[in-house]
C-alpha cells in the first residue's frame, strides 16, 4: 500500500519512469481484461493502451483514497463499453470478431491436443463466447471482473460505481444465465433473486 | 422459506469465498438440510467450472516486451498529432514568417496575381451569360420550410416510427417481413439526404443539442437505408442495438420535454468539471 502511495505520488508529478512502473504492472490485467470484454487480441491490445494513456493524461482527477486498480479497471470498462459502441456502427467488425473468437486469436490449437479433442474444446469455446453474449453489459461486466480479474465484490462496486448489493444482483443473474445457455441443469427452480433481497 | 431466500443471497459470496465465518457456518448449515438450495448451490459452481475453462489466448512473451514501446510510440504519435491539429499562435506566426522557405512566399506571390488577373479580366471582359439551370435541392423540405426547430420536429416525427418500428421488432415472435423493412429504408433514406442542410440551419448555440440529436439519427438512419435488401435480421439486430445503447429514443423524448422542439427550450448547460465519479 505504502509502494502504491509512492507511485501515486510520483505519478502525480507527472513522472514518466513511473507511468513505466504502473504499465508494467497492470498490463497484463488491462489487456485480458479489455480481452474479455471485446473479444480479439488487436482491438484488446489497442483497448489496454488506451486505459494507460488516459490514465497518464488525466491523473489529476485520480483521487488519492480511491484504489489504483479499482480506478485502471473503471476506465478499461468505459474504454471498453466505448470500443463495443463504436463496432456496433460497423457491422463488418463484429464479423472478423466472431471469426477472430472461432479461430481463437492469436493461438493455434496445440499440438498436443488430438482433432477430437481440439474440435470439442472449440465448441465448448464457441458456447461459452455465445452464453456470454447473453447477458447484459453490466452483468457481463461484473462477471469478468470477479471471475476472471479476481477483483473483491466491493473493489467491483468502486469500480463500476454502483452498490455491492447491484455486484451481487448483477453476478447472480449473469451466473443464472450462463447456467441456462450452458445447459446446465438443476433439480428445482428457485424464485429470483433481486436487490432487496440480497 | 425465508432461511432459503438468506442462502440465495449468500450464494454469490460463498462460490467466490467471500463469506464471514458466521454467514458460512449457517450457509453450509442451510444447504445440508435443503436440497434446492444446495442443487442450486451445486448447478452454479458446476457453471462456474464451465466457464473456468474459457481459453484466454497468451499473446506470447515478444508482446509482453514490446508492449511498452509500442505504447510510447503511440504516445508519441498522439501528442505529434494534437500539436500539429491545434499549433499555438506563436508557433503558427513562426511557421509563416520564419520557418517557411523562400519558394512559399513566391508560390504565395503568383497565387495572388493569378486571382487578381482572373479579377481584372472578368470585370473588363465579362462572361457571356449562359441561362443556368436552377439547382434543385437534394431532397424536398419538409413543412416549415424556413423554420429549422419545426423542420427538426418533422425530421424527428418522422425519424421515431422508424426506430420504434426497429427497436419493438421482435424477430423471434414476429414474421420477418412484419418490420416492412423496404419503407423502413426508404424513409430513412429521405430523412439522410435532408440531415445535412437541416443540421447547418440549426447554428444557434442554443440548438447545439438539437443539431446532435440529429446527427445521432442521420447515423442510425443511414445504417437503416443500407440494410440490405433480403431482410438481414443480424443486421437489423446490430442497429437496433446501436439506437438502444445510444439512447436515442430517450434523446428525443428528452428533447421533446425540454420545449427545444418548440423553441423555447433552454441555454445549454454549462459543461462540468471532470471529475472522478464522471465517465473518464
Amino acid at each position: 500500500m505504502t509502494e502504491e502511495k509512492e507511485l501515486i505520488d510520483r505519478l502525480s508529478r507527472g513522472d514518466m519512469a513511473a507511468f513505466r512502473e504502473l504499465v508494467e504492472t497492470y498490463k497484463k490485467k488491462m489487456y485480458y481484461f479489455a480481452l474479455d470484454m471485446v473479444g480479439n487480441p488487436a482491438d484488446a491490445e489497442d483497448v489496454s493502451q488506451e486505459v494507460f494513456l488516459k490514465a497518464f493524461r488525466s491523473f489529476k482527477t485520480f483521487k488519492r483514497d480511491a484504489k489504483l486498480s479499482s480506478w485502471l479497471y473503471r476506465i478499461a470498462y468505459n474504454a471498453s463499453i466505448d470500443h463495443l459502441r463504436r463496432r456496433s456502427l460497423a457491422p463488418q467488425a463484429v464479423e472478423d470478431t466472431v471469426l477472430d473468437a472461432l479461430s481463437g486469436g492469436f493461438s493455434e490449437s496445440p499440438s498436443s491436443q488430438n482433432p477430437a479433442q481440439a474440435a470439442e474444446n472449440s465448441l465448448l469455446q464457441a458456447r461459452i463466447e455465445k452464453a456470454l453474449e447473453k447477458v447484459s453489459s453490466q452483468e457481463r461486466s461484473v462477471f469478468l471482473l470477479r471471475h476472471y480479474n479476481e477483483l473483491m465484490l466491493n473493489e467491483i462496486a468502486e469500480t463500476m460505481q454502483i452498490s455491492i448489493g447491484s455486484v451481487k444482483s448483477y453476478l447472480f443473474r449473469c451466473i443464472r444465465k450462463l447456467q441456462k445457455e450452458l445447459d446446465i441443469p438443476r433439480t428445482s427452480a428457485p424464485r429470483e433473486v433481486n436487490n432487496e433481497s440480497l | 422459506m425465508k432461511a432459503c431466500k438468506k442462502c440465495r443471497g449468500l450464494l454469490v459470496q460463498a462460490l467466490y469465498g467471500e463469506l464471514d465465518s458466521k454467514d458460512k457456518t449457517f450457509f453450509e448449515d442451510h444447504l445440508a438440510r435443503c436440497t434446492a438450495c444446495a442443487a442450486e448451490s451445486r448447478a452454479m459452481t458446476e457453471t462456474l467450472k464451465t466457464m473456468n475453462r474459457k481459453a484466454r489466448p497468451e499473446p506470447g512473451q515478444e508482446f509482453w516486451e514490446g508492449y511498452w514501446d509500442r505504447l510510447s510510440r503511440r504516445m508519441e504519435k498522439e501528442d505529434a498529432a494534437m500539436e500539429t491539429s491545434s499549433p499555438s499562435a506563436r508557433k503558427r506566426l513562426g511557421r509563416i514568417f520564419g520557418l517557411s522557405p523562400h519558394w512559399v512566399f513566391q508560390a504565395a506571390a503568383a497565387f495572388v496575381l493569378v486571382v487578381l488577373g482572373v479579377f481584372i479580366g472578368r470585370t473588363i471582359f465579362p462572361p457571356h451569360q449562359t441561362p443556368v439551370a436552377v439547382a434543385q435541392p437534394t431532397a424536398p423540405l419538409g413543412p416549415g420550410e424556413s423554420d429549422p426547430i419545426l423542420r427538426a420536429r418533422d425530421y424527428i416525427d418522422r425519424s421515431k416510427p422508424v426506430l420504434l418500428a426497429l427497436v419493438n421488432y421482435d424477430p423471434a415472435s414476429e414474421d420477418s417481413y412484419a418490420l416492412d423493412l423496404p419503407l423502413q429504408k426508404q424513409i430513412s433514406q429521405d430523412l439522410v439526404t435532408r440531415a445535412g442542410a437541416l443540421k447547418s440551419d440549426l447554428k444557434d448555440p442554443a440548438q447545439r443539442r438539437l443539431r446532435e440529436l440529429i446527427t445521432d439519427l442521420e447515423t442510425v438512419l443511414l445504417q437503416i437505408a443500407n440494410l440490405e435488401a433480403g431482410n438481414d435480421l443480424e443486421a437489423v439486430e446490430l442497429v437496433k442495438q446501436g439506437v438502444q445503447s445510444g439512447g436515442l429514443l430517450l434523446k428525443i423524448n428528452l428533447s421533446e420535454m425540454s420545449g427545444e422542439l418548440s423553441g423555447t427550450g433552454r441555454q445549454p448547460a454549462p459543461v462540468k468539471s471532470p471529475s472522478q465519479k464522471t465517465k473518464i
